[in-house]
């Protein structure tokens, strides 16, 4: 068997797993959205309660760590030679970003927004949660890129590396659509 | 596409590593179906419960009623009845159905029947496993709480699932359970889908798989689809016991923004019809392989039969909203529903006339899987036909909620599938143990299971149709019903008979597996059919294919009057003999 054939068709597993794998991710977001389309859409005003000192600014710049992040592992997938160092920034930005939501919960709470508030707090809340909860996980994915890149182990193959930056890529896909649903319109 | 084979791994050599940590798709296969097995015990024990108490109100549980409920004297009480019917539905569909249609029958039967040595990602598979398993546990472990477990029904709507409806921990572990179950069933479908795009054998086209294989490829779409629905709805009612947040609560509150109780329905049904779906496929699929193999005929239409069922699992996500019909959607909308929901019964009907097709002027064999396979076309017959009724929208409203709904899913979900998956554990009984199943016992479990199923579903319907509302703990104090209890206790007999059967069948399971071994091993190939499987010994080897398979045939090439090998059917390895 030739290894470009063995190649071509490691290819089409991965890509076909992955596609699966990233549609049933996009629907579990999807149906958060759903829910926030219904509830808003049904209620005759929005927000239905008059919600004050929305902060503004933390969820921006998560936008922006979160957008910089795809770009360094872009460019961690691209270059053999600064790989680590794109590797780096990438999980530091990955963290940055988990520590802007923390913050971004702290100010919520601290401008009276809390959890049992009603629609709109819930929405804020129990999607970040959500969104958030993945971030670990592709921070423990990226985590694994790290050591294989770290040991320098053969296993590191550019498959491991396009699926993870996939489902990297795809948080910060949902993050913005979050970020323009909840917080810019 | 080009196909590359998988290396052939050496035999696992441990107890550890054969039988727990298997990565074989075969051991994992048999390890759902043992955990299906215990579940369907398991629900089966509270059916009973439940049937004993529309038949006998306030008559203690016989024999092991004082040992269950000693503080009523044996009676089982209105709140335990209420998580009686919760968790019997829950574990039924999600914990004996689902793991032995599609963890048991599709890891067993996916690489053997496409001709590949094991799934793409043997480790996710086996996660698979394990992540149902701690689910299961979890479940199990509800019923010890002292609130008890959940009591919402399986569809758990709120406000019967928020603490309002179910203080205590019961629901909530209950959607816990249920999200690790959507994990581990999302896992597999990322597998099987991936297995069946690219591991077939050389040859084996779409259109030259068993059907078999189809219906557990288009249940494992929507699968991947579908279950994440769900997943979503469980995160966000759990949030709401447990962090607060008011998704789906509402009532005074509804004027100051809280959330929406009937969103919850729109995305439980989002999921939960095309589960319906997710049932039935494989069974489908194994009957309509299992009618051609022993009617010695080519399936009738398999292409059409691949397609109709393509088609269902296409329309079978838009027309949800017929289990709504009640929540005062705009008639704009259920008549769209109730229009979707007729036009899938052009597929159905397509499908199921090729099943009669295939039998039409056949050489029917009559043994246990056949007899198990015309069991489904009768019952999923009877329980499709019903399906109409109940989508129409001005009679669901007096039928929604009735009996006449349990016995519909009953016959459709629970005894087609029921009786799709015995058909199929008899058949392929050689092939996962190396010894096939007495017939003569196996017959016997056959008839009687048949008989009084109908006795239960018919009966159902019957008193459904007569106004008797579900999951009443005591319908009878409403005075129109009292001239139910007659019927709904030949109902309850009927329903201890069919339990009573399943003991033949547990005999027989055991026995031909722990208690044979002196018997000689089945044949390679018992009820002579030409698909893959067949072609290896019995039981099949860890390594399933010494060499892979070239397929040059369909699976149902039966009865070819120009055959020259002695055989009436072709093996899918032999180049097809033209018929003239
Ligand atoms: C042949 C076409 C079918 C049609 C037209 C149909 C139609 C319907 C309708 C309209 C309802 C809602 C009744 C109500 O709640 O008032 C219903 C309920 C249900 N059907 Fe079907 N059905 C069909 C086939 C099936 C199949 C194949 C299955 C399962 C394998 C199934 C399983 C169920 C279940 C589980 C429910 C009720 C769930 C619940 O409320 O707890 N149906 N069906
Ligand atoms: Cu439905």
């Amino acid at each position: 068997m030739n290894s470009n054939r063995a190649h071509d068709m490691k290819l089409i597993q991965n890509s076909v797993a992955m596609t699966v794998t990233l549609i049933s991710f996009g629907m579990l977001f999807a149906t958060l959205f759903l829910g926030y389309f219904l509830l808003r859409f049904n209620s005759p005003t929005w927000p239905p309660v008059e919600i004050q000192n929305m902060p503004q600014l933390i969820p921006f710049l998560s936008t922006l760590v979160m957008a910089l992040s795809s770009v360094t592992y872009y460019l961690l997938e691209k270059n053999g030679p600064q790989r680590k160092l794109m590797w780096g920034l990438t999980f530091i930005l990955g963290l940055a970003f988990l520590a802007l939501q923390w913050s971004l919960w702290g100010a919520l709470k601290s401008s009276g927004i809390l959890v049992s508030n009603g629609m709109v707090p819930s929405i804020v809340y129990g999607f970040t949660w959500l969104h958030a909860a993945h971030i670990v996980l592709g921070l423990i994915a990226l985590l694994w890129i790290g050591c294989l890149i770290f040991m320098k182990s053969p296993s590191l193959t550019s498959f491991k590396l396009m699926n993870v930056g996939k489902f990297w890529h795809f948080l910060g896909v949902v993050w913005l659509l979050m970020y323009l649903m909840i917080f810019v319109l | 596409m080009a196909f590359v084979e998988q290396h052939i791994h050496d035999a696992p050599t441990s107890f550890w590593s054969k039988y727990l940590f298997s990565f074989d798709h075969k051991v994992i296969g048999k390890q759902f179906l043992w955990y299906g097995i215990f579940f369907l015990m398991v629900g089966g024990l509270m059916a009973m419960m439940i049937r004993w108490t529309l038949a006998y109100p306030g008559v203690p549980f016989p024999l092991i009623g004082n040992l269950l409920f000693p503080h009523t004297g044996g009676v089982v009480p209105p709140d335990t009845y209420a998580m009686l019917f919760t968790m019997h539905g829950t574990i039924m569909i999600f914990f004996a159905i689902t793991p032995i249609l599609i963890g048991a029958f599709g890891n067993f039967c996916i690489p053997l029947m496409i001709g590949a040595r094991d799934m793409i990602f043997p480790t996710l598979n086996m996660l698979s496993f394990w992540f149902s398993m701690a689910s299961g546990v979890l479940l199990l472990a509800s019923l010890c709480l002292p609130l008890g477990a959940a009591a919402g029904g399986w569809t758990s709507y709120p406000t019967l699932s928020t603490n309002l409806g179910q203080p205590g921990m019961g629901q909530t572990l209950w959607l816990l359970s249920l999200f690790l179950f959507g994990v581990s069933s999302t896992m597999g479908a990322v597998n099987y889908i991936t297995t069946v795009i690219t591991l077939r054998a050389p040859g084996m086209d779409y259109f030259k798989m068993p059907l078999t294989i189809w219906g557990i490829w288009l249940t494992s779409i929507l699968n991947a689809i579908f279950v994440p629905v769900l997943g979503a709805g469980l995160l966000l009612l759990t949030f709401d016991r447990v962090f607060g947040t008011t998704f789906f609560l509402a009532g005074a509150a509804a004027t100051s923004g809280r959330g929406d109780p009937v969103l919850f329905q729109h995305v439980f049904w989002i999921f939960g019809h095309p589960e319906v779906y997710i049932l039935i496929l494989p069974a489908w699929g194994i009957v309509s392989d299992l009618l051609s193999f022993f009617a010695r005929k080519p399936a009738f239409g398999y292409k059409m039969t691949a397609l109709s069922l393509t088609t269902i699992t296409v329309l079978s996500t838009v027309v949800y909203g017929h289990h709504m019909y009640t929540t005062q959607m705009s008639p704009l909308l259920t008549q769209s529903f109730m229009t979707l929901t007729m036009l899938i019964s052009i597929p159905s009907a397509i499908f199921f006339a090729n099943w009669l097709g295939t039998l039409w002027k056949g050489s029917i064999r009559f043994h246990s899987p056949m007899l198990f396979s015309l069991g489904v076309v009768f019952v999923f017959g009877l329980g499709g036909l019903t399906g109409l009724y109940l989508a129409s929208t001005s009679i669901d409203l007096y039928l929604h909620d009735t009996y006449f709904v349990v016995g519909h899913f009953h016959y459709t979900m629970a005894a087609s599938v029921l009786l799709g998956g015995f058909a199929g554990t008899y058949f392929w009984m050689p092939k996962m143990f190396g010894r096939a199943m007495n017939e003569t016992l196996a017959k016997w479990h056959f008839w009687l299971t048949m008989i009084p199923l109908n006795g239960i579903f018919t009966g159902m319907m019957v008193v459904g149709y007569a106004g008797m509302h579900r999951r009443l703990y005591n319908p009878f104090i409403y005075e129109f019903m009292n001239k139910l209890i007659p019927i709904n206790q030949f109902i309850t007999y009927s329903a201890i008979a069919m339990g009573l059967a399943q003991f033949v069948f547990l005999y027989n399971f055991f026995k031909t597996i722990f208690f044979s071994k002196n018997e000689p091993l089945a044949s390679d190939n018992p009820w002579e059919v030409g698909t893959l499987e067949w072609q290896i010994p019995s039981p099949a080897p860890h390594y399933n294919f010494k060499e892979i398979p070239h397929v040059k045939c369909g699976p149902h090439e039966f009865g070819n009057p120009n055959l020259k090998t002695g055989r009436d059917f072709q093996y899918q390895t032999e180049e097809l003999v033209e018929v003239k």
